[in-house]
């Protein structure tokens, strides 16, 4: 006869072994319900097969057995989280910085802007045309012309120091980037190791997933896994950034390998912008590639760094510094600074519009009854000799030379002393003497004027047409849509970012009501096995008492 | 089927929670501060702000140089006026001098109140308005007006001769700018306004004083020799004549026009300010509307912040206290 007794006790202890096995499964995602990155767990079970018909004729089955524990996940939502990162990684970094670069030119607030420094400025010299001879209207001249150069110089200056603060920020992206492919690398060879051996590797694949997202947020990649196990990373442009278990560093230099025909990019503070490169020679050797055009074109906070930043296409041989937001904004102010050096300082010199030669007499004239030189309005600092007619005699003090930032860097007041503005015209030009009247207002009269005159701004290949006023119209507009744009993408990409993460966690995070009800159903399923025991024991006692 | 996870719960409540105070804070400070857009990317317009700022700015600085230049011209004004009156006074003077029923020593008398009109008239071309003579052109730091003296008499009042400064900036006449193409010119040269009265008091002084004057018409020259009595009382008579008609030129030529002049000039920069005035409202009208804050609007919209704000308070409370623990 078979022992059906044996049977129910070896089917209940399978039984109880698997209702352990399943609460302590519960107990394990009950305590990751806050771990970031933590996919619940599931262990299967199934029914235990008859290793053999023993009782001939009626199989029973043997109780229960425990399968694998499975991660529940999806690569398509853990994908999709990651794009969502990459975009909003991209998209904050944009934003934090247009949005500091357009405090410069807000609409409110004590900030001497350059357009209300450029407003006050022509409003006092208009003043001044009527009272050409009154000091305080002179000082307040002076007093405005210097606030205007000083907030041209320091809007630039501001822009110049967000750009290299940019620069600066990327060695440290990039080490992180480093670390993370690094570590990925690390976890793909621990990953395929255990698991080729039939052990679970799901709290490495947690891990692992964890820092895919950390890597996201800094820059995109798609990813691909292969049957060991392993990911494989790989930026847009096809470069592998891990390869199932190693990693490939990147690096952030401004001497590559691959010198830039027309040299390495400008900074607007004067330096040089870096490059991220893939060094592949060896430490005597090196061989870079360039991988910063398909960072920059990418998403992550790295893409955002770059784009704001700018970047200079190697293969681009004109003197041109590096494309991007703030070179684009840097440029204009330039343009001001240029135009205020050329244009206003001509028609200042008086308005019989002599070539701008050094030397030639320009027919304005000051209180002392002196005429003002080439740079008697704007003037710069520059340590050699200066010139305005755009020879190239002087490189560097000459105005034709090109470069952003070259002017509105070192652009000051050309007079330092209320006298010295040459408010006057010259009134005795008929009789070949040159007299200057202090109650002349006409060369500040004229010079009041050009806040309504047409203007060709230039600087390097870059042009504007249209007067001050439109020019700084212009900036405002861009920054605006710029900033406004950034902050809509940050904003967007949040929302989608939420929404894919809601998306993972609907699949993959813990929910304790179901922890719990399971609990329940496993303590459940664990008391009803003990009572099989229990019975199991009550046959063996009835046939036990019948000997 | 929907699996709501504990981290989906918490993170939507919390997000939603956030976004509701933000808009709190963003209301409250449209509120606070009565500005909506105070910074380029808040507002699409960002270009038309900017540009409605410069049109104001523009617009205020023209109205500053616009009220000085009123006052300006307001104060040349009494000073035509009072020129004028006084050559009427002259006149009279001169009709009752130019009587031949009158004794030669009573026209001498009556020289002593021109004396006076003279040297007024003078003053009132040399008048100067904010410690500038407003008569000097650019040249307004010199007196237009100088005095030199005839060779005879050798010295008293009949001596003194008046000339004007001849520096070519006198001529350079101010003006304002009332916009971008219009502006007024606000002085006139003392010897254009003044030249013709002054000589008319010149020659009107000495005639009755008993003095001619050289050349017989035009500018004086200093020349002009003591007249004999009695051969020579008609020939004073006939100059005191001749006096009062220049004395009408100069009013119907010079000092009518000037105040008819002043006051076109007048109306023209009050004109032209009304019209600032009415571009500058209407500036500040669209100005308000693309950057103000609308305080109705605003404040309904905190209202409505503030309500989700307390919904999210009270349902987070309420959804994170759930737990299936107290029911099993």
């Amino acid at each position: 006869m078979t022992n059906f007794g044996a049977k129910i006790l070896g089917n209940s202890t399978s039984a109880m072994t698997a209702q352990q096995a399943l609460l302590a499964n519960a107990s394990n995602n009950i305590a990751n319900v806050n771990t970031p990155g933590y996919t619940r767990r599931d262990i299967s079970i199934q029914t235990q097969l008859d290793p053999a018909v023993v009782d001939g004729y009626l199989s029973i089955g043997s109780g229960v057995k425990l399968g694998d524990i499975q991660r529940l996940t999806n690569a398509f939502l853990e994908s999709s989280t990651r794009t969502a990162l990459s975009k909003q990684g991209k998209a904050d970094a944009k934003s934090d910085y247009l949005s500091r670069i357009e405090n410069l030119f807000a609409f409110t607030g004590p900030q001497n802007t350059i357009g209300s420094a450029m407003n006050e400025f022509f409003s006092s010299v208009n003043q001044l045309s009527l009272n050409p001879s009154s000091l305080d209207q002179r000082l307040n001249v002076l007093q405005r012309g210097q606030d205007l150069v000083s907030s041209i110089t320091a809007t630039y200056n501001d822009i110049a120091r967000a750009q290299d603060e940019l620069n600066s920020r990327l060695p440290q992206e990039i080490e992180s980037i480093n670390k993370y492919t690094e570590e990925i690398a690390h976890l793909n060879g621990v990953i395929s190791t255990r698991e080729t051996v039939g052990l679970t590797a799901a709290d490495e694949r947690d891990h692992r997933d964890t820092i895919l997202a950390q890597l996201a947020g800094k820059v995109s990649f798609t990813t691909l896994e292969s049957p060991n196990g392993m990911i494989n990373c790989t930026l847009d442009n096809g470069f592998p950034l891990v390869n199932q278990s190693t990693a490939r560093a990147l690096k952030v230099t401004t001497t590559p390998s691959f010198a830039p025909p027309a040299g390495l990019p400008n900074s607007l503070s004067g330096g040089v912008l870096s490059y991220v490169v893939y060094d592949y020679g060896t430490a005597n050797a090196p061989m870079d590639l360039d991988l910063t055009k398909v960072l920059k074109n990418g998403q992550g906070s790295l893409g955002g760094i770059l784009q704001v930043r700018g970047y200079a296409d190697p293969s681009n041989t004109s003197p041109f510094q590096a494309d991007g937001e703030l070179v684009g904004l840097a440029a204009r102010v330039e343009m001001v600074a240029r135009q205020l050096l050329t244009g206003v300082n001509q028609v200042y010199r008086g308005s019989d519009e002599a070539p701008l030669v050094a030397g030639t007499q320009g027919s304005s004239g000051d209180l002392n009854g002196n005429t003002p030189g080439v740079f008697g309005l704007f003037d710069f600092n520059y340590s050699g000799a200066k010139d305005a007619d755009g020879d190239g005699l002087a490189t560097g003090g000459d105005l034709s030379a090109s470069g952003i930032g070259v002017f509105s860097r070192v652009l000051k007041l050309g007079f330092s002393s209320p006298d010295e503005f040459a408010a006057a015209l010259d009134t005795n030009q008929l009789s070949g003497l040159t007299s200057f009247s202090s109650g002349d207002g006409r060369n500040a009269q004229a010079l009041a004027d050009l806040r309504s005159s047409k203007f060709t701004f230039s600087v390097d290949s870059n042009s504007f047409q249209g007067t001050f006023d439109e020019l700084y119209n212009s900036i405002v507009s861009t920054v605006g849509t710029l900033s406004s744009a950034a902050k809509v993408e940050a904003d967007v990409a949040k929302a989608s970012y939420q929404a894919a993460v809601s998306k993972r966690d609907e699949f993959s995070a813990v929910s304790l009501d179901e922890e719990f009800a399971n609990v329940i159903k496993y303590q459940k399923a664990f008391q009803a096995s003990a009572r099989m025991i229990k019975t199991a024991g009550e046959l063996l006692d009835t046939i036990v008492s019948l000997i | 089927m929907i699996r709501i996870s504990q981290n989906q719960s918490v993170r939507d409540l919390v997000s939603n929670t956030m976004e509701n105070k933000r808009r709190v804070s963003e209301y409250s400070n449209q509120l606070t501060s009565g500005v909506r857009v105070s910074k380029p990317s808040e507002s699409v317009d960002a270009g038309a702000i900017s540009r409605y700022q410069q049109q104001i700015a523009k617009i205020d600085s023209y109205s500053g140089v616009i009220a000085q230049a009123k006052s300006y011209l307001d104060f040349q004004d009494q000073i035509v006026s009072q020129a004028n009156d006084i050559m009427v006074r002259a006149k009279e003077i001169a009709q009752q001098g130019a009587n031949e029923t009158l004794e030669q020593t009573s026209r001498a008398q009556l020289a002593q109140e021109i004396f006076q009109i003279r040297d007024q008239m003078a003053s009132l071309a040399n008048s100067s308005y904010q410690g500038k003579y407003v008569y000097g052109g650019a040249n307004d730091d010199t007196p237009p007006v100088n005095q030199l003296s005839y060779t005879e008499p050798a010295s008293g009042d009949a001596n003194k001769r008046y000339s004007f400064d001849t520096d070519p900036a006198g001529s350079v006449a101010k003006s304002i700018r009332l916009t971008d193409e219009i502006s007024v010119s606000l002085s006139t040269k003392a010897d254009t306004l003044f030249g013709t009265s002054l000589e008319a008091l010149e020659r009107l002084s000495r005639a009755l004083a008993g003095y001619a004057t050289t050349p017989a018409s035009g500018t004086p020259d200093g020349g002009g020799a003591a007249y004999t009595f009695p051969t020579d009382f008609h020939t004073q008579t006939d100059d005191i004549r001749a006096c009062i008609d220049q004395i009408d030129t100069a009013r119907n030529n010079d000092l009518i026009p000037e105040r008819v002049s002043i006051g076109g000039r007048l109306r023209r920069i009050e004109t032209g300010q009304a019209l600032l005035d009415l571009s500058k409202n209407s500036a500040k009208e669209v100005l308000s509307r693309l950057q103000d804050a609308d305080e109705t609007e605003a404040a309904s919209n905190l209202q409505q912040a503030q309500t989700a704000l307390q919904a999210s308070y009270t349902v987070t409370a309420k959804v994170l206290r759930l737990t299936i623990l107290d029911y099993i």
